[in-house]
């Protein structure tokens, strides 16, 4: 998984230098989330936070899950972070400046900072790690920082980046996985052990001391945490935080209700009405990066080649009913393109087909004039709630006369059918959805990108995207973004978008000073227990 | 008799070959790409040609096979491709649950069988027995996910109190209580079908042996009917019973993929019905392998008892 | 035996005239008839998506009961014939095939099912291969044992003294002798293969959605346990139940009729 790499290229240098000046302004540690007026932090306490699924690898060189970066933001620290409106803020850099060239960033580090194993936190443990994330044989971080060509320690808190050409977006890959710091006392002593066990190998809120696969992790505060809350109080001021994987939604809920769980991140839409009501619970969503869509699969004989089917499939989707009136609303927002309300992009009166439209969809498909439009979808098995849409989505394009018929296949093989374009018809998959709004839109419409099934080629949107990613001015980047989907959803459009993710967050009445994020990921370090 | 066990040992070796091929074959016709799978949504082809030099994907599949084939003889069965762990490692962290899961519907279903079994054979046709058959009729036949929800439904939604959570495991060394509490719905859903074939046999096989020469004989030096039960009839129907039990370890670990999957259940079925969808097939592969080869020793061992018991059986045999 | 009959065959009937018999279609959608506990319009209830449930129960009978039946067949006609063969020819012949029947017995059926199903890839003709292969064993071994039985007795000797061909022998002489327990055999498989199905469609390894499917469907409703939408899994969960009943007890009274020998170990 990627990480957000493409972050604010829109403010190029001068957001640098803004993020950079405010970090003085800003309580250390995203504090900012503390509680709200009247109620004060209380310190102590253990909490338990239900992941919906088991963590894959804790290793950020290795994690390819959502579920690892859950853990992973209590217990490792980055050089930088976002805030939930996604600005960039200072982490373990205090500060940081890009040459005028931009192909150079000097990071200025954090003093205060030891690992949980007691070795330093410096300018050269910087330089190691990244050196392990880009030159490690198996390392998924290896995209991330492909920009970077060396790292050179100026000082003991003072570190170059030295790119191989301005690259802006850099800073959003260093805020995930790409920029978490791990012990190098403690990553050499362990081994290969260290995908699962890293304990006390982090600079994080949380020192992870116990790892059971499959059934719990146990983070303990870090005493000696750098971050400190608005009044200048230290944080984290919890005690502890029991992660327990528990995969199915509806049991997760009921261990949140019974006090065996005190925080959820997901939620089945068909419970969101219910948890709102609840007094015991507190509910907060914000809009997520990730998007849905139906994916035409390019093969020989492809049925999409004519983009207007692509359209009529748009058309007559009923976006409304998938996502708010019908079954499963409550876990989506309706959109039409792949840039999200949590994107700075985001043009909320972009509507093509404010509601369903199955007679335009019959007309566009009679002008084709190849008779009806038949395809088939192929569908993630293994999850009721992609199940349930994907039938509703066959019942609503039923109405436009286009027969869809379904088929669920493993999320493996329909990668590999994708990759190999195997596939006539369309595919059923979602983005779990980056940073910047180039890496929810580049590789899946420029030509020859990595994402980009279809094998969609569009001269006008290649070059639009280009120009956005050089393009400085926030403003008129903007203007490109939405000028390019624009083309690949509507005039030529390249697949179906339908929707948006939510990210959730369910906690107890008693927990306070959480947010949601974009991003799905609960941040503990300004969490406390009410008594 | 040790030549009988070490004929039957001989003829396990080519029978274990053609599992452990089998097992390989099923995993290498699966569709997919495990380096896929394994590089998640990273779609760099440099990246995705790396790992699958490293997985040695590029061998050809004869060479895989020895390769894999050496390394599960040394106890390896390879790395999940999803969360990169060990899967003997993966397999025996889930085993205790599966096992105490296990344990408990074996327990309950022998029990259950031995008391209703003798009372509908002593009582033969009374209300008792004729309860039991249509309950040993029904048992095979109820399919055990759709009971597992029956009783979700009811000891955890619809009577109050709800007696029983609906699912979730607690392990025996962190809280006794709470890991028994939820033992009881998924003990009782996997031992249902077994212990339906278990009272069949033991009433059967009560029915049979009361048939007998000896019987009459004891009956007729007038010794009292309960000792007549408990000293001479029972003890040889036990024989096939206890034959029976160790038949079931397939049933329960069968049973287990589904059970364990309802009741969220950390065992080593769900661990593999759960890597199925995700394409992890070193998993499905390892739990497949140690299932397999759980329950060819446990029917081994079930038939050496068996030649032990019952001097009838002629160790010349090969196969029963 | 007439009650199990009599089961089997309504399940039959039904599985035929699902078109007429059904009172709604089981896969139409109907966003606003959602969840509907049962009521004289809807009799089991609608499920999330408005379908009503004892349409799809009805129509999911003709999986079942197909699925039961081709695989059956497999097994019958795989199984049957390795074991008249291994059991005819004896030697090397019967040893290996009995190995290989033998690697088969050495998986948990259902394990090797699930197994095979998955490899195959999620789809109701996998799943029929699957169970059909798991059959064979049974077939194999009951066909090979009553062959070796009457393969040396004097009608059999006699036949082959006139000059038979094996293939003669066989077909005339000893299936006949053999048809009886095969009766028995296959309608008790067909209860395990409807009962495998269900299972295998429970766990995802069944029939394609928005097909009905019973197994599928029991799975699909689990999601709704919490909010006490019962009827979702009760309705195709009695009707997986009463069709393996069925089978087991048409089963059961057949071997009781047809095969006294065996009814010892009922």
């Amino acid at each position: 998984m990627r990480s957000a790499r493409y972050f604010v290229a829109f403010l190029g240098a001068f957001a640098v230098l803004l993020a950079a000046c405010s970090g003085g302004q800003q309580p250390a540690g995203g504090g900012s989330a503390s509680p709200s007026a009247g109620t004060k932090a209380t310190y102590g306490g253990s909490i338990t936070f239900g992941l919906e699924n088991d963590v894959s690898n804790l290793d950020p060189m290795l994690s390819g899950l959502f579920v690892d970066r859950n853990i992973m933001y209590a217990m490792y620290d980055s050089l930088v972070r976002v805030t939930p409106k996604g600005d960039i803020i200072p982490w373990l850099a205090d500060k940081w400046e890009t040459s005028s060239d931009g192909k150079t960033v000097t990071f200025t580090l954090r003093t205060d900072v030891k690992y949980h194993d007691g070795t330093a936190f410096d300018a050269d443990s910087v330089k190691w790690n990244i050196e392990r994330y880009k030159t490690t044989q198996g390392s998924l971080r290896t995209a991330d920082l492909a920009s970077v060509d060396s790292v050179t320690v100026v000082d003991a808190k003072t570190v170059k980046f030295n790119l191989k050409s301005a690259f802006a977006p850099l800073l959003g890959a260093l805020v995930d996985r790409a920029g978490m710091m791990v012990s190098k006392a403690v990553q050499t002593a362990v081994g290969a052990d260290f995908t699962l066990k890293p304990f006390k190998a982090g600079t994080g809120p949380f020192i992870l001391t116990e790892a059971v696969k499959g059934d719990h992790y146990t983070l303990e505060k870090n005493p000696n945490w750098w971050g400190k809350d608005k009044d200048g109080s230290k944080l984290p001021y919890l005690d502890k935080i029991t992660v327990r994987p528990i995969t199915d939604a509806d049991v997760a809920l009921t261990n949140l209700r019974t006090g065996n769980a005190q925080v959820l991140n997901r939620i089945n839409g068909k419970d969101v009405a219910a948890v709102k009501a609840d007094s015991t619970l507190s509910y907060l969503e914000v809009g997520s990066f990730s998007w849905n869509s139906l994916v035409p699969n390019e093969a020989p004989g492809f049925i999409f080649s004519d983009h207007r089917y692509v359209k009529a499939v748009a058309m007559a989707l009923d976006r409304d009913e998938i996502l708010q009136s019908g079954p499963a609303a409550g876990i989506g927002l309706v959109g039409w393109g792949p840039i999200s309300p949590a994107h700075f992009a985001y043009d909320a009166s972009f509507k093509p087909w404010p509601k369903a439209d199955p007679d335009g969809a019959k007309k566009l498909i009679a002008d084709v004039g190849k008779g009806p439009l038949k395809f088939e979808l192929l569908v993630p098995s293994g999850d009721a709630g992609i199940l349930q849409a994907a039938q509703l989505i066959k019942s609503e394009l039923a109405k436009a006369d286009i027969t869809m018929d379904l088929k669920t296949q493993t999320l493996n093989e329909i990668v590999a059918i994708q990759q190999k374009h195997q596939h006539l018809g369309m595919t059923f998959v979602g983005w779990s959805g980056r940073l910047d709004p180039d890496g929810n839109t580049y590789d899946f419409v420029v030509t020859g990108s990595p994402n980009n099934d279809s094998s969609y080629s569009n001269k006008q949107v290649d070059d639009l995207m280009a120009q956005q990613r050089a393009e400085s001015d926030p403003a008129k980047r903007k203007q490109l973004l939405l000028q390019a989907q624009q083309i690949y959803t509507v005039d030529d459009p390249s697949r179906v978008w339908y929707g948006f993710g939510v990210s959730p967050l369910i906690t107890v009445k008693n927990l306070v000073g959480m947010e949601s994020y974009p991003d799905r990921i609960p941040r503990f370090q300004a969490a406390s227990l009410q008594k | 008799m040790i030549r009988y066990i070490l004929r039957r040992l001989v003829l396990m070796v080519p029978v274990a070959f053609l599992v452990t091929i089998g097992v390989f074959v099923l995993v290498r016709i699966s569709p997919g790409d495990p380096a896929l799978t394994f590089a998640g949504e990273e779609r760099d082809p440099a990246a995705i040609a790396a790992i699958r030099e490293e997985m040695g994907l590029n061998q050809p599949v004869p060479v895989q096979y020895v390769v894999w084939l050496a390394h599960v003889a040394q106890g390896d069965l390879g790395r999940s491709f999803q969360t990169h762990q060990r899967v003997l490692e993966a397999v025996t962290e889930r085993l205790p649950a599966t096992l105490e899961l296990g344990l408990a519907a074996l327990f309950f279903s022998v029990t259950v069988a031995l008391v209703v079994g003798i009372l509908s054979a002593v009582k033969r046709n009374s209300i008792v027995d004729l309860l039991s058959t249509s309950i040993t009729l029904a048992g095979v036949s109820f399919p055990s996910f759709f009971l597992g929800i029956v009783l979700i439904l009811l000891f955890a939604y619809v009577i109050p109190g709800h007696i029983f959570p609906p699912g979730g495991y607690v392990p025996l060394a962190q809280d006794v209580g709470d890991n028994l509490r939820r033992l009881v719905l998924p003990a009782i859903t996997l031992a249902t079908a077994s212990l339906a074939v278990n009272l069949r046999q033991v009433r059967s096989s009560l029915l049979d042996v009361f048939g007998l020469d000896y019987m009459r004989t004891a009956r007729g030096k007038g010794l009292h009917e309960r000792t007549v039960i408990t000293r001479h009839a029972l003890k040889n129907a036990l024989i096939p019973v206890v034959t029976l039990i160790g038949i079931q370890v397939g049933a329960i670990i069968e049973g287990a993929f589904i059970t364990e999957q309802i009741f969220f259940w950390p065992g080593i079925g769900r661990l593999a019905v759960q890597a199925i969808p995700s394409g992890d097939y070193p998993v499905v592969q390892g739990v497949v392998l140690v299932s397999a080869f759980s329950y060819m020793f446990t029917t081994l061992v079930v038939d050496v008892l068996y030649a032990w018991f019952d001097p009838r059986i002629s160790y010349g045999t090969a196969s029963a | 035996m007439i009650v199990g009959g009599a089961m089997v065959v309504a399940w039959l009937l039904i599985a035929l005239l699902a078109p007429v018999v059904a009172p709604y279609d089981p896969i139409k959608v109907t966003v606003g008839d959602a969840l509907r506990s049962p009521s004289l319009a809807h009799l089991l209830g609608t499920d999330d998506l408005g379908r009503d449930v004892l349409s799809r129960v009805i129509w999911g009978s003709r999986i079942s009961l197909s699925v039961g039946l081709i695989s059956v067949g497999i097994g019958f006609f795989v199984g049957v014939s390795v074991g008249l063969a291994a059991g005819y020819l004896g030697g090397k012949f019967d040893l290996f095939v009995m190995r290989g029947v033998d690697a088969l017995l050495a998986f948990p059926a259902l394990v090797l099912a699930i197994a095979i199903t998955a490899a195959l890839g999620p789809q109701i003709q996998n799943a029929m291969i699957a169970i059909g292969i798991v059959a064979i064993p049974a077939y194999a071994r009951l066909t090979r044992g009553q062959t070796l039985a009457i393969r040396s007795r004097d009608f059999i000797l006699a036949a082959r003294t006139v000059g038979c061909t094996p293939l003669r022998i066989v077909t005339r002489h000893v299936f006949p002798n053999i048809t009886n327990a095969l009766i028995v055999q296959a309608t008790l498989s067909t209860a395990f293969a409807i009962l495998a199905e269900a299972a295998l469609s429970f766990l995802g390894l069944g029939p394609q959605p928005p097909d009905p499917s019973w197994g599928q469907d029991v799975a699909y409703s689990t999601r709704y346990l919490a909010n006490m939408k019962w009827w979702m899994s009760v309705g195709p969960g009695l009707a997986i139940f009463s069709a393996v009943f069925a089978f087991n007890f048409l089963g059961d009274a057949l071997r009781d009729a047809l095969d006294p020998r065996l009814r010892r170990s009922g």
